[in-house]
């Protein structure tokens, strides 16, 4: 059965330079028939798509756009494995896209898979470009030089796909003629037979791989090695002899086959990058562009977010009321949809992000962008491509965090995820306001409004540990990998909205589908821990709570539920927790009540105001601030009768939330994205004792 | 002359890459000897500068400029 199954879908691997629109005829074929998966041992996500002709039913493997097969990063290195089939299956066929632009260029990675030997087709892409720049390309002298089928397309303006899916549907995938000569005989042939590949140029590829992919074991690793170094076969020498000879041969091939005109991109597109790069207007740009994609997530994402906010309480209050009440219904209207819904609240910010930065992307734009900021970001130790998550950090750290995948030095990758949650996000803003409410008084002092300086100082205070822990991380990480900058700055384009609306579809997905576990799960232990207590005392409160409702009526039964509320919170075990921290945090000015709201934050920052709220019994959900405001200036220390929310505490408690990680969607975020619980875990704990000493610090100065 | 020290505009010819472990890297990217090169812009404060080779702009740092000999001069 599995057999048969495995026979009637044809797997083909994509694979083609970056900006080729490899990613249009992708998207052209599968539609939203797309699955994210993982490569066994990588970052890099697998991208599949399916799709139907006819009867037949084909699996596209995406492969990350690359322009050689040589070992220098994960992308190529999956390539490699993919199209050998190493470790995994290999695919029945591949698909290479060139540029009609760049058809030289382009073919250099086009005959490097060709000498695999695997079945394949070219499809050269942007033909309408090509034609504008009067090139004109010879397919059929192509072919005969070649020895596999070549086809022409214009994927964003869905033109001769048609052709790509007869050609898919009538299988004319061919085994190209060896373009490359291979020097080496002997040894590949050795390398060959204990790999069994099949064409010499695999053995060459396997050799020239050997020290970097992290899946192979140490004795072939070693075997390689060894091969090698008796034979003198020097890994750089060859990948420069390869690439001058395949250039070589490219070119003289391509003579015979295209008639070229000028070759030159239009006048427009100078005229354009001489405003965008402007040593002066490109920042000034630059800086209008986010200020607007910042206006629309905060806009747009609001009127959704209170949306899902709503109907989560809405599905969560009609569980209670309908299920019969017990354990089970509090967990699944408490527990789990109230966490589902934590989750889901992001799905706005981050699907806007991304559609934004999708535009940017597919428009040529944003390697503009890392252009004109590289040279800020590196004595940072991050590199041009850094801005973007950390400027995404300002309304939220998870989009940001997953935009650092195009960041392809790993240590500069790493520095930025680890910083990004220091930039002063959306979710800190009710915190602020609630503390800066009580501790700061509401006037002016030299026109300033000390209230709004203050805030100013909390962002300030963000952007400046972001940038300080950035150059910090840059002496503790070790990185043999060199920094450098090497960005094509394509033509401007524009943004094709399918392949934007596929990004944001697709970034969502990976988000609920992956972090949404780690949330779901932290959330669930969180609602346990606040819920229930040890030894019938949380009953007891139940049962007392039952018994004076009854005896009365009206506003007094409000403030009874609240008091009440606060009580079980209390009894439970995150508020045991909470009076066991108290020790730790009484130097920072809290006392056990705010080290509850410290424990149950941790799922996100804002819940602070909500368990403030339900500790000293200003009842949940008081969408009033004022109330909320006016109840905690009141509040005393029940030994010394002094104030609870002094300057000096509401200062402490603001660096800390400015510093501590406190978001558990950030964890999960990071973990996903550095597929490991290293980082996450080192990442919370540095945060939080450095929000802990700050808080120290600025407790000790005010009080 | 390397790449860093091209006038705004002004058309050369690589002569070529030196040895260093981005010499491959550069030439995947169509950076190879023979091919003309014109600087179009550089970023504020040394950042990275763009040249137009051969109809394709590419970003490079000063240190990755500095790699690519210039015929000529």
């Amino acid at each position: 059965m599995e057999v048969s199954e495995k026979k009637a879908v044809k797997s083909i691997a994509i694979i083609g330079n970056p900006n080729v629109g490899k990613s249009s005829i992708f998207n052209q074929l599968t539609g939203l028939n797309q699955k994210i998966g993982n490569y066994p041992g990588m970052t890099v996500d697998k991208m599949m798509g399916y799709f139907q002709i006819g009867n037949k039913s084909f699996e596209l493997i995406d492969l990350p756009g690359t322009y050689s097969l040589y070992p220098k990063s994960e992308d190529e290195i999956i390539a490699q494995k993919v199209l050998n089939g190493i470790g995994m299956e290999k695919p029945d066929a591949a698909l290479v896209v060139l540029d009609a632009c760049n058809l030289e260029r382009s073919l250099l990675l086009g005959t490097q898979v060709l000498d695999l030997g695997i079945p394949m087709a070219f499809v050269v892409n942007m033909k309408d470009l090509a034609e504008k720049r009067g090139l004109s390309i010879q397919t059929f002298a192509l072919y005969k030089e070649l020895g596999v089928p070549v086809v022409l397309t214009d994927a964003r303006n869905n033109q001769g796909l048609e052709a790509v899916r007869d050609l898919l549907s009538n299988d004319d995938f061919a085994v190209g003629k060896p373009f490359y000569e291979l020097g080496f005989a002997e040894l590949l042939e050795e390398v060959r037979l204990k790999f069994s590949f099949e064409t010499p140029y695999q053995a060459f590829q396997q050799l020239v791989f050997a020290g970097y992919d992290p899946m192979l074991d140490q004795e072939r690793k070693q075997w390689l090695e060894d091969k090698a170094r008796s034979h003198g076969f020097d890994s750089q020498v060859q990948q420069a002899r390869e690439t001058n000879q395949r250039f070589e041969k490219i070119k003289s091939t391509l003579s015979r086959t295209q008639s070229s005109g000028s070759g030159k991109p239009k006048k427009f597109h100078a005229t354009l990058d001489k405003v965008l790069m402007h040593p002066v207007w490109g920042y000034v740009t630059f800086l209008g562009i986010m200020l607007l994609i910042f206006q629309a997530i905060f806009a747009w994402a609001e009127a959704p977010m209170d949306l899902i906010d709503g109907v989560f309480a809405a599905l969560s209050g009609w569980v209670s009321d309908t299920l019969p009440p017990g354990v089970l219904t509090d967990l699944l209207s408490e527990g789990i949809i109230t966490g589902i819904g934590g989750v889901v609240i992001f799905i706005p910010q981050i699907a806007l992000l991304f559609g934004f930065l999708a535009v940017l992307e597919d428009t040529g734009y944003f390697s503009r962008v890392v252009f004109l900021m590289d040279r800020l970001m590196r004595p940072f130790g991050l590199h041009g491509k850094s801005i973007v998550p950390l400027i995404s950090g300002m309304a939220c750290a998870i989009p940001g965090i997953m935009a650092t995948r195009n960041i392809s030095n790993t240590k500069e990758r790493l520095i930025t995820i680890l910083v990004t949650p220091w930039m002063s996000c959306s979710a800190r803003l009710p915190v602020y306001i609630i503390l800066i409410g009580l501790t700061v008084p509401d006037e002016a002092w030299m026109g300033i409004n000390l209230q709004a300086f203050a805030l100013l100082v909390m962002y300030l205070i963000g952007a400046a540990f972001t940038l300080l822990g950035a150059f910090a991380l840059k002496f503790v990480l070790k990185s043999q990998e060199k920094s450098f900058l090497m960005t094509e700055l394509p033509i401007y384009r524009m943004p094709r909205w399918q392949t934007v609306l596929l990004t944001m579809f697709n970034k969502s997905k990976i988000f609920v589908l992956e972090a949404g576990k780690v949330i779901l799960a932290i959330s669930i232990v969180l609602w346990v821990l606040a819920s229930y207590g040890p030894s019938g005392e949380m009953e007891a409160i139940e049962a007392e709570e039952k018994a004076m409702l009854e005896n009365v009526v009206g506003e007094q039964k409000f403030e009874l539920t609240n008091e009440f509320a606060s009580r079980k919170l209390e009894a439970s075990y995150i508020g045991i927790l909470g009076k066991a921290i108290e020790p730790a945090i009484r130097p920072l000015g809290y006392d056990w009540k705010i080290g509850i709201a410290l424990l149950t934050s941790f799922a996100a920052r804002e819940v602070f105001v909500a368990t403030v709220a339900t500790i000293y019994s200003v009842g949940e959900n008081v969408e009033d601030e004022l109330t909320i405001r006016e109840k905690l200036d009141k509040q005393v220390h029940a030994d010394t009768g002094e104030k609870v929310f002094t300057r000096a505490t509401g200062f402490s408690l603001m660096v800390f939330y400015a510093l501590a990680m406190q978001c558990m969607s950030t964890v999960a975020v990071v973990y996903r994205e550095t597929k490991s619980w290293k980082w996450p875990v080192l990442q919370t704990i540095g945060m939080t004792i450095v929000a802990y000493l700050g808080a120290l610090i600025t407790y000790q100065i005010w009080s | 002359m390397t790449a860093t020290g091209l006038k705004i505009n002004q058309t050369y010819e690589i002569e070529g890459i030196s040895a260093s472990p981005l010499m491959v890297r550069m030439m995947e990217m169509g950076v190879m000897p023979g091919k003309s090169i014109s600087l179009l812009q550089k970023a504020p404060f040394k950042g990275p500068m763009a040249f137009l080779i051969e109809g394709n702009i590419l970003a490079l740092r000063i240190e990755e400029a500095d790699l690519i000999q210039i015929k000529g001069s």
